[in-house]
């Protein structure tokens, strides 16, 4: 048997913080533009099934990007006596750069993990450039209560450490093939990128002030937690939705912190429920 | 339960994939459950010896406390949330990890799986 999936994946150039980065995006299906963010030490590949699948595609344009040391975007010219360490104005910038390279209008944005905290923060700081926000295991901040310093060091290797230390997260309901896929993107990882993205994840407390400056009357805000997440778990969520004016919450009971890569079964009626509270193309042409 | 941690043992020694993970893990692993001390020593990814406590005497790299109840709650073929892993057990206060973390992160993996091995016990256990 063989089979051509409809997903497409090309590249774009921009400048980000003054330096050109080759940034790797997928795309499929066509309509509301949905622009997809991966979590921390890993890549598009976690948005592979709802890309592939024709019931959300049908109206949706699914799009998803490599960030700048991830997947199949190269670290920027010097990278090989850089500290990469990720922050909140360096993400924005890059999501803001994306969408202005594809020229997207006020697509929705779907972010997961430190993709939905970086969504919140753009939900109060740039709410205008987007239609609508879906943060899946996010929150407002946890410390990390490990060393992020382990996911780096000579003498170990960081993305197999990684992988073990992030199945804590996954749902024992999710099927093992995609558990090992799940892991198997972290174990992938470019040395010292998970430890980056977690330093901007675990350390960066800035959004819990912006919280309340979100207006879900212009841009709905929707969060979704898995029960299994022990990174985010559902309290976590919860105090971050009740922050949100009008955000609403919905927890999944049998899914983890990467629910559309662990379970994507199990994930695809609550992301077809967040698309459904979304504004639709034409009521964004309304507006 | 030492008959329980010795069948993970024995186990261990039929899972290749395991014993290859675990080829440079030579430590010794204190469990605590509840009251009662295990003191499990690998050897190049394989169990050596497991005794019984309490011991002042014996050396171990880290520790993984827990108790009895929340071992079987782990060890159940679908955990609870929390349950789940031994950094869930963490996590809701239900486990401690002490002595040289680092070198149970390492070998996360493998020391995770082996834990794990007792939910194929358990499994095996219901179904006889």
């Amino acid at each position: 048997m063989s089979a051509i999936e409809p997903i497409t994946g090309r590249y774009l150039t921009a400048t980000i913080a003054g330096r050109a980065q080759r940034i790797y995006f997928e795309e499929a299906g066509q309509g509301r533009p949905i622009l997809c963010l991966h979590t921390a030490g890993a890549d598009t590949r976690q948005w592979r099934h709802l890309m592939n699948d024709a019931q959300v595609t049908g109206s949706n344009r699914l799009i998803a990007f490599d960030m700048p040391w991830h997947g199949k975007s190269l670290p920027p010219e010097g990278f090989q006596t850089e500290e990469y360490m990720l922050t909140t104005e360096a993400y924005i910038e890059t999501v803001l750069a994306v969408v202005e390279a594809l020229g997207l209008e006020r697509p929705v944005l779907a972010g997961c993990s430190m993709g939905g905290r970086i969504a919140l923060q753009l939900a109060a700081l740039h709410g205008d450039k987007f239609s609508g926000f879906i943060a899946i295991e996010a929150s407002d901040f946890q410390p990390a209560w490990y060393d992020i310093d382990w996911f780096h060091r000579p003498d170990a290797h960081g993305g197999e450490m990684g992988a073990a230390l992030v199945s804590a997260n996954i749902s024992p309901y999710a099927p093992e093939a995609e558990r090992w896929n799940t892991l198997w993107m972290f174990q992938q990882s470019g040395p010292g990128v998970f430890r980056g993205d977690l330093s901007f994840y675990t350390r960066d407390d800035s959004l819990i002030a912006r919280l309340g400056q979100i207006d879900t009357g212009r841009t709905p805000v929707h969060i979704i937690v898995g029960a299994y997440d022990l990174t985010c778990t559902p309290e976590d969520a919860k105090r971050t939705a009740d922050a949100i004016p009008g955000a609403t919450l919905a927890v999944m009971d049998e899914l983890g912190h990467f629910p559309m890569s662990e379970h994507p079964h199990g994930f695809r009626p609550f992301f077809i429920e967040a698309l459904e509270k979304m504004p639709t193309a034409m009521a964004e042409a309304q507006a | 339960m030492l008959e329980k941690l010795q069948a993970m043992g024995a186990a261990l020694e039929g899972q290749a994939h395991l014993l290859r993970l675990g080829r440079l893990f030579s430590e010794t692993v204190l469990l605590r459950v509840g009251e009662d001390e295990y003191y499990l020593t690998f050897e190049k990814g394989r169990i050596a010896q497991i005794v019984q406590g309490p011991s002042r005497k014996t050396p171990w790299r880290f520790a993984l406390s827990t108790d009895a109840e929340a071992l079987e709650r782990f060890w159940q073929p679908r955990p609870e949330p929390g349950f789940h892993d031994i950094f869930g057990l963490v996590k809701i206060g239900r486990g401690r990890v002490d002595g040289d973390i680092l070198a149970l992160v390492k070998n996360l993996r493998f020391f995770k799986e082996f834990m794990a091995l007792g939910r194929q016990q358990q499994n095996e256990g219901a179904a006889a």
